[in-house]
């Protein structure tokens, strides 16, 4: 390559300020002997509108192949000025910008010194630019269909965002019905509106509203595997069977009331479910699933129970088999939540109505197995409830951190059993109280419940039974009434969360949610470009959260991947030389953005720059200099430092 | 450290050298990241904090890009000093390239007095976007302490 590029250098005086500083005649006469004849041009104000338009004439006519500015910082202009080298037909990336202006002028009181310093900067710019390459941004065609893991509040809330858009939206969820959690819940804090009115014309609007038909919902379905970058994944899906045929199917539960075999119901501490059903009446989709481990006829025996019964024939598809689905998508949103931690700690384990959260929304919950009232195992109301906040959480040998949603879970808990079960003793065991929000300070203030403080669950234990049971509590001697005992126990990620995080290729932080990009202002994206974060997968939260976060999400995938618009790769990304690189896989570990992959058949390294940020981590970590940093490159760098030190 | 090769004799500044009477002898060379240190120093301007004008940058986009050999080959250019300027922990730009610099910070200072550098020529620290006043005053403290060391040896 030539050493001698003919250069053009803009010497900017910012309007006079680098010029009070930096004479700029004294510095042409210092570099005039530089090898690469420099050919200057000194301007007021290099970036206003009418000087960039004469800079782009100026520099037509001078047709220069590199071209230098000094002037203010690069984080301000250099965006400006490669502009300027497009307009004026030369490669954008032949340009290199001196910060005279922050980095000279304005912190060197002596203008000698200034003056010298910027010829220096200006010469190592000089030697810089030299070996700077022409740098040509790739377009990729990108995908805009988004395929979302998860059908909770935050999952659902994105597929609707982008469905209201017109993006064909794929709503993967594992379970035979959609809702996540909230769907257990008769009613919501901070201001106790009925869960299910919130829920059911989101769920409504998804299946059958007007932007449905963007909406394809894959019950029973989980992501297997996914390859691809950035605006072209493909995922596989396997689905299990429902063994019910959606066309047909009204949905009216005949089956379900004739079906002999029955199964625990998963959320509810009492309860059971017909081996054909759904968990409550209204569960969408609006049909029941068979669980084949239950269901006689699946199981190889006589059975035609709910055949008989079924008003639509071919209704039941015993014949339905488990589907292995490609789908091909520009982005993916995780949005697998979080699970409230199920088992019960020692002090507690095996006693009668002891209650974690969930099982005891199921109580107050009108489709739930005592129909919403609250009542112990025999049937009969308690006396007393003691609710015990942080069990498990603020914890070192459990859970350390406060899942920040517990609390106001309690409060509306002792709120209901207020007003449910006349004269009941209500206390409520505290360790930290955390009760945010503007809507959430009548949760506080309102409460009626006695408070009592303890330090850890090591210091709870539980003596007598039944109605005389009492939790005693060893850092204050008190011994509060526990007829029923309800255990806000920690939220901690849901097994899909980890599963997804392994098929993703994701990282965990330390409570083993799914790692956001920046936890402030980033938290709906991933480390992974192209795969967005909503819900609790991210964290405990709430269902606002949920929501937000959703709309977040599907807002990131919205301006990351438009119709008709390519995807432009800045150029200024990592690249091996194939030719060097010894396979030593450095580089795939020190990438911070699983940018690279190894290229087994020819045992190298590769780079896909739709992923890479263009950091330099792996260049700089590459023991066979194998690597280049396009923009940042060995050499450049090191006629920089020559410069500096000429 | 017993094999030093460097002097820890008090400096001596040599007479015929016009630039070290006038005070700006030494030469020091900063390896600033995009996001932080550059932006700190862009801060520092700013705010119109002095910066030694010894002092020259090099803009990378990630503390983690800066090579080790690239320190070494400053010391063989004649840098009287070099600096490392990262991002803090667990706020880089690019997730951990600061951690990555940080490791090999450890290194070069165990090597480079095994190559008759004074290591206190060799500093790797942490300065944010914000942090303005940390920029200016730790760019003169390290060109101060340069200032006051003897002139290299092996120095062209």
């Amino acid at each position: 390559m030539s050493s001698r590029a003919r250069t053009a250098v803009i010497l900017c005086t910012c309007s006079g300020i680098i010029a009070e500083r930096i004479d700029w005649e004294k510095v042409q006469k210092l570099l005039a002997g530089h090898p690469t004849r420099p050919v200057f041009r000194v301007d007021q104000l290099a970036c206003g509108a009418d000087n960039l338009e004469q800079l782009e004439t100026w520099l037509k006519e001078e047709k220069p192949e590199r071209v230098v500015v000094a002037a203010c910082s690069p984080r301000d202009h250099e965006a400006t000025f490669r502009r300027l080298l497009i307009g004026a037909g030369i490669n954008p990336y032949f340009l290199q910008m001196v910060n005279v202006r922050e980095q000279v002028a304005w912190v060197t009181a002596d203008p000698v010194q200034a003056t010298a310093k910027s010829a220096r900067l200006l010469s190592a710019a000089l030697d810089r630019v030299q070996r700077q390459e022409p740098l040509v941004a790739r377009k990729v065609p990108l995908r805009t269909e988004v395929a979302i893991i998860g059908a909770g509040p935050a999952g659902m809330q994105a597929a609707l965002t982008l469905a209201r858009a017109g993006r064909k939206v794929t709503l993967i969820e594992k379970e035979p019905f959609i809702g996540g959690l909230p769907v257990r819940y008769e009613e919501l804090f901070p201001n106790l509106e009925c869960g299910p009115c919130l829920l059911e014309p989101v769920m409504g609007e998804l299946l059958h509203g007007h932007e449905s038909e963007y909406v394809d919902l894959l019950t029973l379905a989980e992501v297997t595997a996914v390859k691809g970058t950035f605006g072209n994944w493909t995922l596989t899906v396997k689905q299990r069977p429902r063994f019910i045929n959606p066309d047909l199917c009204i949905g009216c539960m005949a089956c379900a009331a004739v079906c002999p075999e029955h199964r625990p119901h998963a959320w509810n501490a009492a309860g059971e479910l017909a081996a054909v059903d759904a968990p409550f009446a209204g569960a969408l989709p609006n049909f029941p699933h068979i669980d084949p481990a239950v269901c006689l006829k699946l199981k190889g025996e006589e059975c035609n129970a709910c055949l008989v019964e079924c008003p639509v024939e071919g209704s039941l598809a015993f014949d339905d088999t488990a589907r292995q689905i490609t789908i091909e998508v520009g982005a993916i949103i995780v949005a697998t939540g979080a699970l409230e931690k199920q088992d019960v700690p020692a002090a507690f384990a095996g006693l009668a109505d002891v209650h974690t959260g969930y099982s005891f929304e199921r109580l107050l919950a009108m489709n739930g197995p005592t129909g919403g009232e609250i009542l112990k195992a025999d049937g009969t109301p308690p006396q007393s409830v003691a609710i015990v906040h942080c069990a498990g959480s603020l914890d070192t040998n459990e859970i350390s951190y406060c899942s920040g949603t517990c609390c106001r879970a309690a409060l509306k808990y002792a709120h209901i059993t207020a007003a449910k079960v006349a004269g009941v003793e209500l206390t409520r065991l505290v360790r930290e109280q955390v009760v945010p929000g503007l809507d959430a300070d009548s949760q506080l203030h309102h409460d009626h419940s006695a408070v009592s403080r303890y330090s850890g669950l090591g210091a709870l234990s539980v003596d007598g039974v039944g109605a005389e049971r009492r939790i005693v509590c060893q850092d204050n001697g008190q011994s509060i009434a526990a007829e029923m005992i309800v255990l806000m126990r920690p939220v901690v990620p849901g097994a899909g969360t980890s599963k997804i995080a392994e098929v993703l290729e994701l990282d965990t932080n330390a409570g083993g949610f799914l790692a956001q990009l920046h936890s402030l202002s980033a938290s709906c994206a991933s480390n992974m470009k192209g795969i967005y974060l909503a819900g609790t997968s991210r964290g405990p939260g709430d269902i606002r959260e949920a929501f937000s976060s959703g709309t977040a999400a599907a807002g990131l995938a919205l301006s990351e991947l438009v119709d008709g618009r390519d995807l432009v790769v800045d150029p200024q990304v990592a690249v091996v030389d194939v030719m060097r690189c010894s396979g030593c896989g450095t580089c795939l570990q020190v990438c911070p953005y699983k940018a690279i992959s190894w290229n087994a058949r020819d045992r190298i390294a590769d780079v896909a720059d739709i992923l890479c940020r263009g950091c330099g981590t792996c260049v700089a970590a590459c023991p066979s200099g194998a690597i280049t940093g396009q923009g940042f490159s060995r050499a450049m760098l090191r006629a920089e430092i020559g410069g500096v030190l000429s | 450290m017993s094999c030093q090769s460097y002097s820890t004799t008090h400096p001596t500044i040599p007479t015929n050298n016009v630039d070290a009477i006038a005070g700006v002898a030494v030469k020091v060379v900063a390896f600033l990241c995009n996001w932080c240190s550059y932006a700190g120093a862009d801060k520092a301007g700013a705010n119109q904090l002095p910066v030694p004008a010894e002092l020259t940058a090099i803009r990378v986009m990630c503390s983690g890009r800066v090579e080790p050999t690239m320190i070494l080959e400053c010391f063989q250019k004649g840098a009287d000093g070099v600096l490392v300027l990262a991002c803090h922990p667990g706020d880089c730009h690019y997730k951990e390239g600061n951690l990555r610099a940080y490791c090999r910070a450890e290194l070069l200072e165990c090597l480079v007095p095994q190559l008759g550098v004074d290591p206190r020529r060799f500093r790797f620290d942490y300065v944010s976007a914000a942090e303005a006043d940390r920029f200016s005053q730790i760019t003169n403290e390290f060109v101060d302490q340069v200032r006051a060391l003897a002139v290299r040896p092996f120095k062209n």
